[in-house]
């Protein structure tokens, strides 16, 4: 939350670059060549890590930690019979002060017997630069015939511009014959990316050897690259836009594209950007411009003129031909005081030309200014306006601390202005919003204030017809104002008041799917179905007693009446009959408690028909005793 | 029943080699750029891919060469899209073949930007996702970088906007993003749109150059500057409304908000978050699959033909992550199953026990066919969904209480018939008659 509590009056002015003329977009910002001196100091792995670090930082104007080390490096790790080898000791060693690599006979005859038009593209180049590194005498035009004649066999990018590169190290005087429109041609075979970058396909390594070899080619023949203002521009984008480098001969290359597009006698691209932070104080009302090379080192020699300045939105002019001077003459830093102009705050279209040296290339360019300003809100008035009584508004006018809860049923109306501190013209800013925060659910809604003819503010709150973007949640709300625009300096944050909207028709929040979606469900417990209610176990003892009594009479009755069994003779068939008539009985009983219908009948069977038999004979014995009887 | 299993398994995997493939094979990727040179200003990016093992093939948008499906079959397993600007994409692909891309379970990332084109639009409302018109931007007056350009476009988001889940946005950091580009807003009608970064109260987006005569697209935390999408089909989207949020120049710069007295930060969270995004968008983070399911009557170790209502039954099923490519026990406390027939009988939580998930509990009484069912769906997961099917009969007629108290006037009744039967039958054939002997 934030609560201007003062008047605040300082005026910005802030530079951005503009797009509209082909500019440089990228470039090796000083943080950009710091990683790229860091990646090429690394320690040395091999001769070829070592010539990339060694000839690349002295291409930064750099040099390595410890040159005594790294000459040691190159002669231990020197192989004289090895073209390459000797290529990478030999350029090596001459960006290092005191280094030399001593030659023998055999070594000279191998590095010119690899100047043929049997060798490759590579093996001439490393080898005619190894021998005019040692200061060994070459043929150069014999070094041109091979290179012609090998760039027909190799029609590939990469052999080319290294056929430009062997060029560089010939006499001057030698007759380069088709080699030099080889450079327009490979310009030519450039892919234009949307208009913006340039490069080969082959990547950012062949793009940037081009580059180096153009110009250090132009240089020694001292011909002008044939390459257009817009083709340089674009290709110092596609060769800077990459800021992670990958390897070392990346790297490599890209810091000798560097160089030579910093330093070379024909085009040298000039990069403009506003000095430090994009945004400066009324404190110091100086538009500050940085006028560099692709590796930000100060152009000392340039001047800078501002040929216009125009308002974005209302076309004026403001300035004509007024020339900045450079403040300090090492550090490239061009300022102009914007601010003595009075210009009202907004964007300003500058037109600004680099002179003072004719190889600058880009240096017409269009920058965007902008000039902020300070707001303050005045009159700012809270009212609650009851819909059915016309009259009564009840209006209360808020200081700028002033906030407290209040309650709001129907609708209320909120009107402020907002003016610049520093003139006292009403602005209208782009963002004017209103934003009311629910403080339970965090549900904001936000409403955009517009103002009227007279740019004054009215906001107003229907709370009855408002009520779906409430979702008609009732509650307490923040009530914010924001205020900002890209021109201001001191964006607003208003707590206005916490306020107490009351829905009448509240709803129930509806369940939101998304918020449940990704949830646990509620658990589940399975609702056993309870047990039916049993009568009390004394009915159901008592009825069982009154069950069994008849049996109970039945023995006390045979007893009385002198019941017996003296009859019984114990025959094997009385007792087996018996036995299988209790068993029979005890089977309905096992029935009844463990066994199904199919083992019961089997069982019965079994028992069944010896108690039949047992029977039979026993009634037979029976029969046969009352007839002797 | 295994053999024909087996038999099917060989069938289908001769038709469709490329189930059989191991996890890291899924990795052949095609990035479609505006132009080549973004390979080179988000080389990060995609170079933190390539270490992945993803097989990553640049071409751009409007190559006529593109080509999603040929013959029927997916030639590619995940899509980035890095071109804003496109207006027709070349070769076969147009946002009908993205769609079903999508469909066909692949991945897809799209970052887009100010000069959003018309296909990302309608990729985007085919996503549940509207993105903001051309030449629009998410504008932030009170929470913009220090090194902004001049329209308060290069936005300082706070990392507590992100959204709360580390699967998909990585382990919270309070490093602030850097963001520049187009905003979104989420379709409230699809509850499946994750807002993954959104912006902060004071935010909105609209045209930066022109005054605002109607309600803005997005504003405050609606705006959404990341949004992400994971389809029903396990298919994952993101889209990123700034292209230049993947940029090795966001990822390397120091970021500080505007506003006196901020604190620097010498790195932007950028690079861990598109890290954390790509893995997640890319299935190498977020999946879960099931493993083993068993289930059993407690006591006993195999499962019978048909459960029996009441029965305490014990299930136990096994989860696993992907983690940096293999395949490790998932550690996760909300896993519920659910015993269901029509609608869930019981839902209950599973408990973690060694390496797999088990639960006892009693079967409802209940009978018919019912399902063991698995259905785990959490923010940055995918879809884990098992479901084992199993019958539970009532009980059989010997498996009723045999004596209940109530009744026992009947047994009674009937066992004293029994046993006066019995006593009946050996007086009545053995008595003799006092009187005839007499």
């Amino acid at each position: 939350m934030y609560v201007p509590t003062g008047l605040f009056s300082l005026v910005l002015l802030t530079v951005a670059l503009g797009a509209q003329a082909l500019t440089p977009s990228h470039h090796l910002s000083l943080s950009d060549v710091a990683r790229l001196q860091a990646l090429l100091s690394q320690p040395f792995t091999d001769l070829a890590s070592a010539y990339y670090s060694i000839v690349g930082l002295s291409k930064l104007g750099a040099s390595v930690a410890d040159e005594n080390d790294a000459c040691h490096f190159l002669k231990a790790q020197l192989d004289p019979m090895s073209v390459d080898s000797l290529f990478f000791a030999a350029e090596a060693s001459q960006a290092i002060s005191d280094c030399e690599i001593p030659v023998s006979n055999e070594t000279r005859d191998i590095l010119l017997a690899a100047v043929s038009e049997d060798s490759t593209v590579t093996q001439i180049f490393r080898a005619v630069s190894a021998l005019s590194s040692l200061g060994l005498p070459l043929a150069s035009q014999e070094v041109v015939g091979a290179l012609v004649a090998r760039i027909a066999k190799e029609d590939n990018v990469l052999a080319i511009t290294t056929a430009l590169q062997t060029a560089t190290r010939l006499s001057q005087q030698a007759d380069f014959g088709g080699i030099l429109e080889e450079i327009e041609d490979l310009a030519a075979r450039l892919d234009d990316l949307g208009g913006v970058y340039l490069q080969f396909e082959e990547g950012l390594e062949a793009t940037a050897l081009f580059v180096t070899a153009a110009y250090t080619l132009s240089d020694h023949v001292d011909t002008e690259p044939p390459l257009k203002e817009d083709q340089v521009i674009q290709l110092v984008n596609s060769v800077f836009s990459k800021k992670s480098w990958q390897s070392l001969s990346e790297a490599f290359s890209v810091a000798c594209a560097a160089a030579a597009l910093s330093n070379n006698r024909f085009q040298v691209p000039v990069i403009v950007s506003a000095q430090g932070p994009a945004t400066v104080s009324h404190n110091q009302p100086i538009l500050q411009l940085l006028v560099t090379d692709v590796l930000s080192n100060p152009l000392a020699s340039a001047s800078v003129v501002v040929e216009s300045a125009q308002a974005v939105v209302s076309k004026n002019v403001i300035l004509t031909q007024c020339i900045i001077l450079s403040t300090c003459f090492d550090s490239g830093i061009f300022e102009l005081n914007f601010m003595t102009s009075q210009p009202a705050s907004g964007y300003y279209q500058f037109s600004v030309a680099i002179t003072g040296d004719t190889r600058l290339v880009a240096s017409q360019v269009e920058l965007k200014v902008k000039v902020s300003t300070e707001v303050a809100i005045t009159n700012m008035d809270l009212s609650v306006v009851d819909k059915d009584q016309s009259i009564g508004t009840k209006t209360s006018r808020l200081g700028r601390k002033a906030h407290g809860p209040t309650h709001y049923h129907q609708n209320f109306a909120m009107t402020f202005q907002l003016v610049d501190v520093n003139t006292g013209v009403e602005l209208t800013p782009h963002q004017t919003f209103v934003r009311l925060h629910n403080h339970k659910t965090g549900q904001e809604v936000v409403f955009v204030a517009e103002p009227d003819s007279k740019n004054l503010y009215k906001f107003e709150l229907d709370i009855a017809e408002r009520k779906s973007e409430f979702d008609s949640m009732s509650g307490t709300y923040t009530l914010h104002l924001i205020v900002g625009d890209a021109t201001l300096e001191n964006p607003i944050l208003w707590n206005v008041a916490d306020i107490v909207l009351k829905f009448l028709d509240e709803e129930a929040p509806a369940a939101i799917q998304s918020k449940t979606l990704y949830m646990p469900k509620p658990d589940i417990q399975h609702l056993f179905r309870e047990p039916e209610k049993k009568p009390p176990t004394v009915v159901s003892n008592a009825f069982t007693a009154l069950v069994l009594s008849p049996f109970l009479l039945l023995l006390i009755l045979w007893f009385k009446l002198g019941a017996n069994i003296s009859n019984f003779s114990l025959s094997p068939s009385a007792v087996l009959f018996h036995v299988g008539h209790a068993c029979m009985l005890g089977l309905m009983y096992v029935y009844w408690t463990h066994l199904n219908m199919f083992q019961t009948l089997k069982y019965l069977a079994i028992i069944g028909s010896l108690t039949f038999l047992a029977g039979n004979r026993m009634l037979a014995q029976k029969a046969v005793k009352r007839e002797k009887v | 029943l295994e053999c024909t299993m087996d038999a099917f398994l060989c069938l289908t995997s001769a038709y469709f080699p490329k189930w059989r493939r191991g996890h890291q094979t899924y990795k052949r990727t095609l990035v479609l750029l505006d132009n080549l040179n973004i390979r080179d200003t988000h080389s990060i990016f995609f170079r933190s891919l390539a270490d992945r093992g993803f097989d990553l093939s640049f071409k751009t948008a409007d190559d006529p060469s593109l080509s999603l499906i040929k013959y029927g079959q997916f030639l590619y397993d995940h899509l980035i899209i890095f071109s804003p600007s496109v207006e027709d994409f070349g070769g076969n692909i147009n946002v009908e073949t993205i769609t079903s891309f999508i469909d066909g379970g692949g991945n897809v990332l799209v970052a887009a930007g100010s000069d959003i084109g018309d296909p990302l639009r309608e990729l985007g409302s085919e996503c549940g996702i509207e993105f903001d018109e051309e030449k629009t931007a998410v504008i932030d007056h009170h929470h913009y970088d220090v090194s902004d350009p001049g329209e308060h476009t290069l936005i300082v988001a706070d990392p507590e906007n992100l959204l709360k889940a580390p699967t998909i946005v990585g382990n919270p950091s309070d490093k602030p993003i850097l963001f520049k580009g187009v905003g979104m807003v989420a379709d409230p009608d699809n509850p499946l749109v994750l807002d993954i970064l959104t912006g902060s109260s004071t935010s909105y987006s609209y045209f930066p150059d022109r005054p605002i005569s109607q309600y803005p697209h997005a504003v405050g935390k609606n705006t959404l500057l990341i949004a992400g999408l994971q389809a029903r089909n396990n298919a994952r989207v993101v889209f990123s409304g700034s292209l230049y949020f993947f940029s090795d120049a966001f990822f390397n710069s120091a970021v500080q908000k505007a506003t006196p007295g901020s604190q620097r930060y010498a790195q932007t969270g950028n690079m861990e978050l598109a890290e954390a995004l790509s893995q997640w968008v890319f299935k190498e983070a977020g999946v879960l699959r099931v493993g083993a399911v068993t289930h059993h009557p407690v006591g006993e170790s195999t499962p019978p033909a048909a459960y029996t209502i009441t029965d305490l039954v014990e299930y136990s099923v096994v989860i696993e992550k992907l983690s940096k490519g293999s395949w490790v026990p998932f550690d996760g406390k909300d896993i519920q199953l659910e015993f269901v027939r029509i609608d869930p009988f019981v839902r209950t939580y599973l408990k973690k026990n060694g390496d797999k998930y088990s639960v006892q509990f009693k079967l409802p009484d209940v009978y018919g066919v019912f399902q063991f069912k698995v259905d785990y769906n959490r923010l940055g997961y995918t879809h884990l969904y098992s479901s084992t099917q199993v019958s539970v009969r009532p009980l059989q007629h010997t498996q009723y209480d045999r004596f209940i108290p109530s009744a026992f006037p009947y047994y009674a009744s009937v066992f004293s018939m029994m046993g006066g039967l019995f006593v009946f039958s050996i007086v009545f054939l053995h008595m003799k008659e006092k009187e005839k002997s007499d």
